[in-house]
């Protein structure tokens, strides 16, 4: 198998502990978590400014984190294109909404320059 | 292909009935999902920066429209980075599961463009201000 630029792409060898995904499922966790957080911080500004936008981005944070915990419970990593396509679409849709949410804030709402002092 | 054949290609369903290829090594299919997702939190970073722009900076004075020339653009680029992000996981799985080469990203190039056209805006916003 070959990478973008021609170069061998290395190949999951037969050995066990060499198709472990332990540490490859725990990495994809903590990038879930670390999305979650994003979500949670983007919710905290967005309060600061709309209640209800900001509620609803916040409430966003732990369905996050819980679609993420599918990864950490499926330890034969079966299932995972069906699954993955689900989660990581709902994530995409979640980013349009709450970009759209922010742009309809940013044009129409009241602007409070210093609210995080 | 159309438009509405490539985002309906981008469907979860149409995603999960692709039994073409074999399934790759789930070592793969985590690292995909793991820069999909750290698109992901660009792109958000880039909604909160767009937002922060627009609502918290004090305004420009002598371009009341200061702000949301630099503000809007990375919301709306947000979005933009989000979808593409998602569509790249789909490209990249696809090709994982036929052992093709993986596609050349165009993440990067939007990104850095936006960076960069974000910084020029940015430049003649504040020059604009301070000659006024």
């Amino acid at each position: 198998m070959t990478g973008a630029a021609g170069q061998q792409r290395p190949e999951p060898g037969d050995d066990h502990e060499e198709r472990d995904t332990g540490l490859a499922r725990e990495r994809t966790a903590l990038s879930w978590t670390r999305t979650a957080i994003a979500f949670g911080a983007l919710g905290g500004t967005v309060l600061k400014v709309n209640v209800v936008s900001g509620l609803i981005i916040l409430a966003m944070a732990p369905v996050i984190w819980q679609l993420g915990r599918v990864s950490r419970g499926n330890p034969l990593g079966t299932d995972l294109p069906a699954l993955g396509a689900t989660r990581l679409f709902f994530i995409t849709v979640s980013i349009v909404a709450v970009a759209v949410i922010c742009l309809a804030i940013a044009i129409f709402g009241q602007s409070v320059p210093g609210a995080l002092r | 292909m159309s438009r509405s054949r490539w985002l309906a290609a981008l469907l979860p369903r149409a995603v999960a009935q692709d039994s073409g290829g074999t399934e790759p090594d789930a070592r793969f299919t985590f690292a995909n999902e793991r820069t999909f997702l750290a698109w992901s939190r660009t792109a958000l970073a880039l909604v909160v920066a767009g937002l922060g722009i627009v609502q918290l900076l004090p305004p420009f004075p002598g371009v009341p429209v200061g702000r949301h020339l630099l503000g809007v653009p990375l919301i709306v680029l947000g979005a933009v980075l989000a979808v593409t992000a998602y569509a790249e996981w789909v490209r990249n799985q696809q090709a994982l599961r036929r052992g093709e080469p993986l596609p050349r990203s165009v993440l990067p190039w939007i990104l850095a463009a936006t960076v960069t056209g974000t910084a020029i805006i940015a430049a003649v916003v504040l020059l604009i201000s301070a000659a006024r």
